[in-house]
């Protein structure tokens, strides 16, 4: 996003903020919080410097920090470019256990090729399962005009199940003799790397960095990341302008839901090594709430996740020190959100009368001259 | 006998099921018809669920915990109704988030809920409208009149609501505003109001869903209990229409195959037919993407859903 | 036609103010009962803004209202009805899935409340269209009806109001030259009901024809106050923009080209809704002449130059420029240079840059994107270029195009599609919500290009600047081309029968002639 005009919030007179929007709605998600910390009986002060700790203060807190936000980056990502293609995808949560499944598949399989190979043909298989996952809402959604929201968030469910199904013990994916739905371990040459010796930390962060940054160049810099943003803007301009619309569409959902994938292919060949029934947790909503807050930005993506990271890896610190139970990570980022867009809008309906009434202005300005 | 007992069986659970469907689509059509999308009705559910066993629990009162309910899933919709008709804010973010919330907030709350108590205690659950005697008579009995008053009300309630979206001038208002507000707006009717009080109704409805999901037989909440109903009842609404008696009966279309998928786990271990049960949860969310699918160019959707009101932009 | 001179209404000294501007300055106006008043200016002159303050969805910074000498305030919509102000709207404000009766009903107060109790209503309703003589059955969805019925149906909104001061904003916007006639007939007879009219537009021949006097808005203030039967159209648009205008046909080099940069042959397509929109048309276009289409909205216009664009199949029948058939959209420049209607919707992308727009169509070509790279140096400064040459006023090349003026992003859609010099120009109601002196401009910008050697196809439901810029003319009604004429000589009423469709009177016609 280029230079934006001046923001004005109500009651705050003419404040120029250009980009402070997150930050803002972020410090009043955690006043808010603060509230609802207090009313349980603990100090906010004490439990967001117990928070703070638990997401930076150590290395292994960094760690941590890292590990969490890894699965909301690499899904964020994918809601995000769905995002600026004009598409909400929710679903997140089916792709995250589909990647998970692919890759799960290729990674207790002993392939006879060097363990790089088998790394990059796992990893390849999760993107895959992740975009064939996104098949069906891309088509319904591109060549039959069905809403993609309904039909992926019903998959989501369905995701669940089908993981679910396939690591029960007698099922192709299942482990023999244990007490909870996995899969049989991942063979060592298809674990992503651990970056830090003695955390969990692992590759899956660089990739989620690094595709980051890529999916920024591709949107600002190839011809594929221009026309989806025209796509994303003004359907019907792209189309007078001769994209091939619903081709867009259905490759950039595609290719969206596969990052969905990564991020279920991350957390099972780099932290979890298995694929253990309902893995997933919800990550895929905390997704889309990282895509959200960045307004579909892949940079802002990464600072969304890494900051929701820091949020869950904190919560579990702020839980043994004030008692205040992990599920306020959730909560504080829902209020991040909400406030967010209820900001939002302010700079919306200032532009709005401001084109409006400028109209005539400008016309002077320019047909006097004639 | 056996046949006609699993038959009964798999109706009286359709029926249960469905009641907290179709009260959900009650509210999902009031809030489509006035051009707001509302994704968060799902989280309206969970957090009217978590009241309603809440207020039961404190009280003792089933009609309490009722209450509790539709506050609480009023409560959130307030915040919907603010940030997507008077902030104009994306509607599908705002229910997104909305459901973030109640996720997390009700996730919190649990372990509070139930402190001091071993082990989930059963609180008390809607009566049963008929008596004893009605309930014996055959097939019908058990599937009309050993429901629990809610499911009556749910059968009701989408009935009162389509005389009054047909045969009220405010129903009138209601067809109009998420078709054509500015029409609305000249005509002297309040559009803000009519879509406030149709995001509003649409939480208050979620939450009565919810009281309808856990106190009808349950008694107890658990995280995350609604697993994605608020959604289905979505698809419900392009399925009938956005006409509350066709979306009524949607939703029981919908129930009765929620109700099947649980019925079949125990048929297929009693028959020995060795379903899966993950395939049997899968089915009524594969219903809806066909239902959906299957709808493609015949939907009539409320024209303006989805679009933020802009008085000024005429 | 005024009856004792009456004054119906008085506006005096409303004051607006919006951010930025000064919509309304101090404005005066009075209405006489039984008057048909008009309220002429060009967009953002203050004559919407004027209005929307009477019908009470604005209200004034200062300035009072006057209803018969009475003080009074319009809070609101609901207000001005109560007050019997009632106002048809130029797009209309009619709820399409419900029927004629509901759209009328929405709103009135009650009989029984709350039940709807349609039946008092459609007696009324029945009563009211045999006094008017329409022809209106009030159970008919208002999607199904054509759309001068919808606009008499507006009208019947107002009247079951008994509306006593009536404003119609631009009420001729999609009639025919022979519906004109017969809404400028029940104007007056409502004025000699004793009804005052605010009668707003920006078509000058109207104002002759149906307004007692005419109140000029420009910048927010009044101009004056004129009889239109003494003043010119000409001196009627001095007083809109301030200076002259020149709206009227210009003197232009003859063309004797006879290759046929566009042609068109037994060309059939289908509309979105799957009717027939084009029947079996043909139509060549030379270099260096302009073809103006003439016909009422809705005959098929739409769909014939989407099919030059590319942007629509044809079921039958094919379409050539400079002799390369036409199949997926166009995009080479050079060939076709394509002005939409509605440039907000379809010519531009709102959220994009002003360069990002006038690479909408050249983005993949290989001085803008190299080896798979965007070269957004190279693009900015064609697009410095481009803004330069086409008076495109904005801070910078990458200001989102939302910010700019309406006229400026009239100016990015022009850039784009002519800096290739394109053979063939399809301008597609290109003049519609424009003002005077936009359209001043965007008649000398076609005409320019004709002059260049350009085959102009020039689409528009405005007759009047048809005949100006045309040099020939072709009807179109039904998917249908109902004649060709010469424009320099051509009759006004014919080409109003053949917009109609009744080919038997063109043909009687020249049978005459002859």
């Amino acid at each position: 996003m280029k230079k934006r005009t001046a923001t004005v919030l109500p009651g705050l007179g003419g404040f120029v903020l250009p980009y402070a929007r997150p930050f803002l709605a972020i410090a009043l998600a955690l006043l808010v919080s603060a509230g609802l910390i207090l009313a349980r009986g603990a100090n906010p002060i004490a439990a967001y410097t117990a928070m703070l700790q638990g997401a930076f203060g150590s290395v292994a807190a960094l760690a941590n920090t890292g590990v969490r936000a890894t699965p909301l980056l690499l899904g964020g990502l994918g809601v995000a470019l769905g995002f600026k293609a004009g598409l909400l995808n929710v679903g997140a949560e089916g792709q995250i256990y589909a990647g998970g499944i692919a890759a799960t598949a290729v990674g207790i399989s002993p392939l006879p090729v060097p363990p790089w190979l088998h790394l990059l043909l796992t990893v390849v298989a999760g993107f895959v399962g992740g975009a064939l996952w996104g098949l069906i809402p891309a088509y319904l959604r591109a060549y039959r005009g069905v809403s993609e929201i309904v039909v992926t968030l019903m998959l989501n469910y369905v995701g669940i199940q089908l993981a679910s199904f396939l690591v029960q013990e007698y099922a192709p994916l299942g482990e023999q003799g244990v007490f909870y739905p996995q899969s049989p371990l991942i063979l060592p040459s298809a674990h992503l790397p651990i970056l830090i010796k003695g955390t969990s930390l692992h590759g899956g962060i660089v990739l989620g960095l690094v595709l980051g940054v890529f999916l920024h160049f591709v949107l600002r810099y190839t011809n594929f990341g221009f026309r989806t943003r025209m796509v994303g803007e003004n359907p019907e301009a792209a189309r007078y302008a001769g994209v091939d619309v619903r081709r867009q569409i259905f490759t950039a959902l595609s290719v969206a839901c596969g990052l969905g994938g990564l991020a279920g292919t991350s957390e099972v060949i780099g932290l979890k090594l298995r694929l253990f029934d309902r893995f997933s947790q919800g990550l895929g909503y905390d997704a889309i709430a990282v895509a959200l807050m960045a307004n579909g930005n892949p940079l802002g993506v990464i600072l969304t996740a890494i900051f929701f990271g820091a949020l869950r890896a904190g919560a579990g610190k702020m839980q043994v020190v004030v008692g205040i139970e992990t599920p306020i990570a959730s909560v504080i980022q829902a209020l991040a959100v909400l406030f967010v867009i209820a900001i939002g809008f302010t700079e919306r309906a200032r532009v709005t009368r401001r084109e409006r009434e400028q109209e005539p202005e400008q016309e002077r300005a320019v047909h006097g001259d004639q | 006998m056996e046949i006609s007992s699993i038959f009964n069986d798999w109706l009286l659970a359709s029926v249960r099921m469905a009641a907290p469907l179709m009260l959900l689509g009650i509210g999902g059509v009031f809030t489509e018809r006035i051009g707001v999308f509302n994704i968060g009705m799902e989280g309206m559910m969970l957090v009217g669920a978590m009241a309603a066993v809440a207020g039961d629990l404190v009280t003792g009162s089933v009609w309490v915990g009722t209450l509790c309910a539709m506050l609480a899933g009023g409560l959130l919709a307030v915040i919907h109704a603010y940030l997507t008709v008077t902030r104009r804010a994306n509607q599908i973010v705002s229910g997104a988030a909305i459901n973030l919330l109640a996720l997390g907030l009700t996730n919190l709350l649990y372990g509070p809920l139930y402190e001091g108590f071993k082990y989930r205690p059963r609180v008390a659950l809607y009566p049963k409208l008929a008596p004893p005697a009605w309930q014996e008579i055959p097939i019908l009995g058990p599937v009309l009149f050993a429901q629990p008053v809610i499911v009556w009300i749910a059968f009701a309630l989408p009935l009162v609501a389509t005389w009054i979206l047909y045969r009220t001038s405010w129903g009138l208002n209601i067809r109009a505003v998420g078709d054509h507000p500015h029409a609305v707006a000249t005509a002297g009717v309040s559009v803000f109001r009519l879509k406030y009080i149709g995001v509003i109704l649409s939480g208050v409805f979620s939450g009565l869903g919810g009281s309808a999901l856990v106190l009808a037989d349950l008694g107890m909440f658990g995280p995350n209990l609604t697993a994605g109903r608020g959604f289905i009842a979505l698809a419900a609404l392009a399925v009938g229409s956005w006409n509350p008696t066709w979306v009524a009966a949607a939703c029981l279309f919908f129930g009765a195959a929620d109700a099947l998928q649980l019925r079949a786990q125990t048929w297929s271990q009693t028959y020995g037919v060795n379903i899966p049960y993950q395939f049997l949860v899968m089915v009524p969310y594969l219903l809806t993407i066909v239902a959906l699918a299957g709808l493609v160019g015949r939907t009539a959707a409320p024209k303006t859903v989805g679009k933020p009101y802009e008085p000024e932009s005429y | 036609m005024d009856r004792n001179g009456d004054i119906a209404l008085r506006m005096v000294g409303i004051t607006k103010r919006f951010p930025g501007v000064l919509a309304n300055d101090n404005v005066t106006f009075e209405l006489k009962a039984g008057e048909v008043h008009g309220l002429l200016g060009e967009n953002g002159a203050g004559k919407t803004t004027l209005v929307n303050i009477l019908f009470g969805i604005h209200q004034p910074d200062s300035g009072e209202i006057f209803i018969n000498d009475k003080k009074v305030e319009v809070t609101s919509p609901r207000a001005a009805n109560d007050l019997g102000i009632g106002m048809v709207h130029q797009h209309f404000m009619l709820v399409e899935n419900l029927t004629a009766l509901e759209n009328i009903v929405l709103g009135l107060p009650l009989e029984r409340p709350p039940l709807l109790d349609l039946n008092p209503a459609r007696a009324r309703f029945r009563e009211l269209t045999k006094e008017y003589d329409l022809d209106l059955d009030p159970s008919t969805p208002v999607w199904q009806l054509p759309v001068g019925d919808q606009q008499w149906l507006e009208f019947l909104k107002l009247l079951f109001r008994d509306a006593r001061i009536l404003i119609l904003d631009e009420p001729t916007a999609v009639l025919a030259p022979s519906q004109v006639e017969r809404l400028f007939k029940t104007i007056r007879y409502l004025a000699d009901e004793g009804c005052s009219i605010v009668f707003i537009s920006h078509k000058l021949r109207e104002m002759k024809e149906v307004a007692d006097r005419v109140t000029v808005l420009r910048d927010g203030h009044v101009v004056g106050t004129v009889d239109p039967r003494g003043t010119t159209p000409s001196q009627l648009a001095q007083m809109m923009v301030g200076r002259d205008v020149f709206l009227d046909r210009r003197s232009r080099p003859l063309s004797e080209s006879k290759q046929a940069v566009l042609a068109i042959n037994g060309l059939s397509c289908q509309d979105d809704r799957g009717t027939l929109a084009l029947r079996d048309l043909s139509l060549n276009a030379y270099a260096g002449e302009i073809v103006g289409v003439a016909g009422v909205d809705g005959n098929g216009q739409r769909e014939l130059a989407e099919c030059i664009a590319g942007l629509r199949q044809p079921t039958r029948g094919t379409v050539q420029i400079n002799g390369k058939p036409v199949s997926g959209v166009v995009r080479d420049t050079s060939l076709l240079g394509f002005i939409p209607e509605d440039r907000r919707k379809t010519g531009l992308v709102l959220g994009f840059g002003v360069a990002e727009n006038l690479i909408l169509k050249t983005f993949a070509e290989p001085r803008f994107t190299r080896h798979r790279v965007m070269q957004w140096g190279a693009i900015q400064q064609e697009a410095n270029t481009l803004i330069q040459e086409y008076d495109i006023r904005t801070p910078h090349s990458m200001m989102p195009v939302r910010f700019l003026s309406g006229g400026n992003q009239q100016r990015v859609v022009v850039a784009r599609e002519l800096s290739g010099d394109p053979a063939l120009v399809v301008a597609s109601q290109a003049t519609r919500g424009l003002d005077v002196s936009a359209i001043e401009s965007a008649h000398k910008m076609l005409l320019r290009e004709r002059n260049r050697g350009a085959a102009v196809l020039f689409i528009s439901t405005e007759l009047p600047e048809v005949l100006a810029l045309s040099d020939r003319i072709i009807i179109m009604f039904e998917g249908q081309i109902m004649g060709e004429l010469d424009a320099e000589s051509a009759d006004v009423g014919l080409i109003g029968e053949l917009m109609l469709g009744h080919r038997e009177v063109a043909e009687m016609a020249a049978g005459e002639t002859v």
